[in-house]
C-alpha cells in the first residue's frame, strides 16, 4: 500500500516537474482560429532552446513580430520543442491548422523538415540557417556570418595588446564555424596588412579543427576554456557557444580588464546587460531582419523563391559588427577607421569571405 | 553491482593462480610505457616542453627536451611496469601503480608540450575548479550510498543548489546568506528523496531520475519568470572572494592553488577529510555503514535504521547544496537553465570509480577535472590529440573501475533496497 501511494506522489512529481519545464515558454497563441481571407498566419515551431533563448529563437520570434507590427493581416504564434522527438509533430501540427507560413528555427531541423515539406507540399515553409535544396516550398534563411566576424577578427588583432586573440565553439557544426572561419581570416589579413603576427587559439580553419565545449548551457566549462586562452596569453575572446560563452563573460568581468570578450549573434550589452563592460563587440546575426522580412513579403501576396532565399550578408545588415559601447574611447579612430573600410570592401566585393560553413 | 561483487569472490577464491590483480595492473603498464617511450618518443618534437610555475607565459620554469623527456618518463613506466610484473610485495601496489600513471601522464605531456609551455598554476587549478562542484557531489552519494540508499538525484540537488545560491545570494546580497539558499534547495530533493525511499519505498532509481527532472522544470520555470525578466533583482549574485592564508600562499604552484582559493574550496577538502574520518572512526560512522550492509542485523542491536538513513540522506543534500553553490558563487556569476550540465552524474561516476569511499571520490573527481581541463588545453595549443579522447577519458576509466578489472569496487550490500521491519 505505502508503496503504492509512494508512486503516487512520485507521479505527481514527475509530471509536475515536466508540466513546470514546458510551460515555462508561455504559448503566446494567438486566439483568433478562423481564417478570415486577408488574414497570413506565421507560425513558429522553436528549437530546443525555447522562445527566449537571448539567442536565434528569440531573435526569430522578434522578427515575427516585427512583422505583424508591419503588416496588419499578420498572425502569429509559435510552439516549442522541448526535444528533437518534438520537431516532425510540432511541424505537422502547423501543417494541420493550415499556418500560411511555417518557420523552422535552427539547422538542427533540417531533416525533419525535409521530411514534413516533401510530404506537405502545398504549405509554405521556411527554415533558419539551413537550406533544403530540392524543395521548392522550402524558404532558407541563411546568414553568410563569416563576413562580420572577419571584421571582429580584424578588431580583436588590432586590439590586442598580447598578440594573441583565442575562440572557440559549443560544438563543430556549420552555423558555430562560420563565425570562427571569419575571425580567423579576420586575423589574418590584420598580419597581412600590418606585418604582425598576431595568433589565433582554438581554431585552425584548414584542418576545420579547434576548441569546443560540447555545450550550448554549461557555463563552468566556457570559464575553464577561456581561463585556458588567457594562460596561453590571449586578451581578446570570442565565444560562439551560447550561455556556455556567458562563463567566459562572467570570468572576462571578474578579470577587471584583463581580457575582454567578442558576443555573438545579439547585441551582448542588450541581451546579457550584466557584462556589458568585458564586450569589445558584438558580432550580430539578424535573425530577426530575415524572418520578418520573409513574413512581410508572403503577407503582401508575394512569392517566396526557395531557390534565391534569404542570405543575410554585410550589404543588407542580415550580418554586421556591432557597437563597441564601453570600450569605443579605447578603440583607436583609425582601427575603426581600418574595419569600416574592409567593410566597405567586402561589400564591393573586393574582398572574397571564404568559409567551407558558408551558405551557397 | 553483484557481478563485480561475484568476480571478487571468484578472484578471492582462487589465491593460488599466476595472474593476480597485481600482474594484470603491471602488464598494462609495461604496455603503455612502451607505447609512451617508442611512440611518444618517436613522434616527440626535440624542442624544449616549458612548463612555468605560474599562471601565464612568465615566471620560473621547469623545462625538459620533449623527445628526451617522452622516452624517460615512458621508461619509468615501463619499469613500474616491471617491478608489479615481477611481483612484489602488495603493499606497493598502489605506489608501483600510482607512479607507472604518473610517469604515462607526463611522457605524453612532454610530447604535446614540446615546443610550448603548459602554465602549471593554471592547469591545477582549473583542474580543481573543474572538480569541486563532482567532489561535493560524489560526498552527498558517499553518505547516501553508505547508508543504503541510491542517489541518482545528485545532479537535481546541484541544479536546485545552484539556484538557491543565485537566488537568495542575490535577493539578499550576501554570499553566505546564498550558500544558505543553496543548501535549502538541495536539501528540499533530498528530503523528497528521503521520504519516497524510506518511507514510501519506492524504487530508488526511478526516484532520483524523477527529482533531476523536477529540479530542471522547477529552476528552469523560475528562472524563465523571475530571472529573465529581472536579472538585476534576481540573478546576480555576489562573487565569492578567494581567501588567501598566508605564508602558505607563497609556496610556488601549490601555493596559489590549494591556498588562494575559495572557501568552497577548503570546505570541501575538510569535508572529504571529515566525512573520512566519520565514516571509519566515530560512531555515526559505524552505525551508518552497519545500516548500508546489513540492516536487518543493525536493527537487530538497537540502531534506528530509518533515522540513520533520513540523516544522512539529508546530510548528504547540505553538502550537494555546497557543490550547486560553487557553480552560481564561484564559477560564474549568474544562474543559467540546465547550467549543471550533467555534472551530477559525472560525480556519480566519480563516486563509483573512487569505490564508494571519500577519498577515493576526491581522487577520482580531480582526475576527472584534470582529464577535462587537459583535453581544453590541448585543444587550446592546437594539438593533433582530439580533444573528445579526452572527455571520453573519465568515463573509460569508471568503466573499467566497475568491470573490476584494476581496482575493486564492491557497493554497500544493502545499497538500494528499503528497510522494511519484519
Amino acid at each position: 500500500m505505502r508503496t503504492a501511494r509512494g508512486i503516487q506522489i512520485l507521479a505527481v512529481l514527475a509530471a509536475s516537474g515536466l508540466a513546470l519545464a514546458a510551460c515555462g515558454d508561455a504559448p503566446e497563441e494567438n486566439a483568433a482560429g478562423g481564417d478570415t481571407a486577408a488574414e497570413y498566419s506565421a507560425c513558429m515551431v522553436t528549437d530546443t532552446g525555447g522562445i527566449d533563448d537571448k539567442s536565434f529563437n528569440a531573435s526569430a520570434w522578434a522578427g515575427m513580430e516585427a512583422a505583424k507590427a508591419e503588416a496588419s493581416n499578420v498572425k502569429t504564434k509559435y510552439v516549442a520543442s522541448s526535444a528533437i522527438a518534438d520537431y516532425e509533430p510540432n511541424l505537422t501540427d502547423f501543417v494541420n491548422q493550415k499556418c500560411n507560413f511555417i518557420l523552422a528555427v535552427g539547422g538542427l531541423m533540417t531533416d525533419a523538415t525535409k521530411k514534413i515539406s516533401a510530404a506537405n507540399t502545398g504549405s509554405q515553409f521556411a527554415i533558419v540557417d539551413s537550406a533544403i535544396p530540392d524543395q521548392t516550398n522550402v524558404y532558407p534563411l541563411q546568414f553568410d556570418t563569416a563576413q562580420a566576424s572577419y571584421l571582429a577578427g580584424y578588431l580583436a588583432a588590432g586590439y590586442s595588446k598580447t598578440g594573441v586573440v583565442a575562440t572557440y565553439g559549443g560544438v563543430n557544426i556549420p552555423p558555430v564555424t562560420i563565425f570562427m572561419d571569419g575571425f580567423v581570416d579576420g586575423v589574418a589579413k590584420y598580419n597581412e596588412v600590418k606585418g604582425k603576427t598576431v595568433k589565433v587559439l582554438g581554431w585552425d580553419k584548414a584542418t576545420q579543427q579547434g576548441t569546443f565545449a560540447e555545450d550550448f548551457t554549461n557555463q563552468a566549462k566556457g570559464k575553464a576554456i577561456s581561463d585556458t586562452f588567457v594562460g596561453q596569453n590571449a586578451d581578446v575572446i570570442l565565444p560562439v557557444a551560447g550561455g556556455t560563452g556567458l562563463g567566459t563573460a562572467a570570468a572576462a568581468k571578474e578579470s577587471g580588464g584583463k581580457y575582454s570578450v567578442i558576443w555573438v549573434d545579439s547585441d551582448g550589452c542588450d541581451v546579457a546587460a550584466q557584462y556589458c563592460s568585458a564586450f569589445l563587440s558584438t558580432v550580430i546575426k539578424s535573425v530577426s531582419g530575415g524572418v520578418k522580412e520573409a513574413v512581410v513579403a508572403g503577407a503582401k501576396g508575394g512569392k517566396l523563391d526557395a531557390a534565391v532565399g534569404y542570405k543575410g550578408t554585410l550589404e543588407n545588415e542580415g550580418v554586421s559588427l556591432g557597437a563597441y559601447h564601453e570600450f569605443d574611447s579605447k578603440v583607436t579612430p583609425e582601427l575603426k577607421a581600418e574595419i569600416e573600410a574592409l567593410k566597405a570592401d567586402i561589400i564591393a566585393g573586393k574582398i572574397k569571405v571564404e568559409s567551407a560553413a558558408a551558405p551557397k | 553491482m553483484t557481478v563485480s561483487t561475484t568476480l571478487l569472490t571468484v578472484d578471492e577464491l582462487a589465491p593460488g593462480k599466476y595472474w593476480t590483480r597485481e600482474r594484470k595492473g603491471g602488464a598494462t603498464l609495461v604496455g603503455l610505457g612502451l607505447v609512451a617511450a617508442v611512440l611518444f618518443g618517436l613522434i616527440a618534437e626535440s624542442a624544449e616542453a616549458r612548463f612555468t610555475l605560474s599562471d601565464d607565459a612568465q615566471g620560473a620554469a621547469l623545462s625538459i627536451n620533449g623527445k628526451l623527456g617522452a622516452v624517460v618518463f615512458g621508461a619509468i613506466t615501463v619499469a613500474a611496469g616491471a617491478g608489479l610484473l615481477a611481483g612484489v610485495a602488495r603493499r606497493w601496489f598502489n605506489v608501483l601503480l600510482g607512479a607507472g600513471v604518473l610517469g604515462f601522464v607526463l611522457s605524453f605531456l612532454c610530447w604535446q608540450v614540446a615546443g610550448s609551455f603548459m602554465p602549471l598554476v593554471d592547469t591545477a587549478s582549473g583542474s580543481l575548479d573543474l572538480a569541486v562542484p563532482l567532489i561535493l557531489g560524489a560526498l552527498c552519494g558517499v553518505l547516501c550510498e553508505r547508508t543504503g540508499v541510491v542517489n541518482i538525484g545528485i545532479e537535481g540537488q546541484l541544479l536546485m543548489g545552484a539556484f538557491g545560491a543565485a537566488l537568495v545570494g542575490t535577493m539578499t546580497a550576501s554570499v553566505w546568506l546564498g550558500v544558505v539558499g543553496a543548501i535549502t534547495g538541495s536539501v528540499i530533493i533530498a528530503a523528497l528523496l528521503a521520504v519516497l525511499a524510506i518511507r514510501f519505498l519506492v524504487d530508488q532509481v526511478v526516484i532520483g531520475t524523477v527529482l533531476n527532472l523536477l529540479a530542471l522544470g522547477v529552476t528552469g520555470f523560475l528562472y524563465e519568470r523571475l530571472m529573465q525578466t529581472d536579472a538585476a533583482g534576481f540573478n546576480t549574485p555576489p562573487h565569492m572572494q578567494n581567501l588567501r592564508i598566508p605564508v602558505l600562499a607563497d609556496i610556488p604552484v601549490i601555493g596559489p592553488v590549494l591556498f588562494n582559493a575559495s572557501p568552497l574550496v577548503y570546505i570541501a577538502l575538510i569535508l572529504v577529510a571529515v566525512i573520512h574520518f566519520g565514516l571509519g572512526r566515530t560512531r555515526w560512522g559505524l552505525r551508518t555503514r552497519a545500516v548500508g550492509e546489513h540492516p536487518t542485523a543493525a536493527d537487530t542491536v538497537g540502531i534506528r535504521v530509518r533515522g540513520t538513513r533520513y540523516l544522512n540522506v539529508l546530510l548528504g543534500g547540505v553538502v550537494a547544496g555546497l557543490g550547486g553553490a560553487f557553480f552560481t558563487l564561484v564559477s560564474t556569476g549568474a544562474f543559467g537553465k540546465n547550467m549543471t550540465s550533467g555534472a551530477g552524474f559525472i560525480a556519480l561516476a566519480a563516486l563509483i570509480f573512487g569505490g564508494f569511499r571519500p577519498v577515493g571520490a576526491l581522487f577520482a573527481a580531480l582526475f576527472f577535472g584534470f582529464a577535462n581541463k587537459l583535453a581544453i588545453y590541448l585543444s587550446a595549443i592546437g594539438s593533433p590529440v582530439p580533444s573528445q579522447f579526452l572527455n571520453m577519458l573519465p568515463y573509460i576509466a569508471t568503466i573499467i573501475a566497475v568491470a573490476g578489472l584494476v581496482g575493486r569496487v564492491r557497493a554497500p550490500a544493502a545499497d538500494g533496497k528499503p528497510y522494511v521491519k519484519s
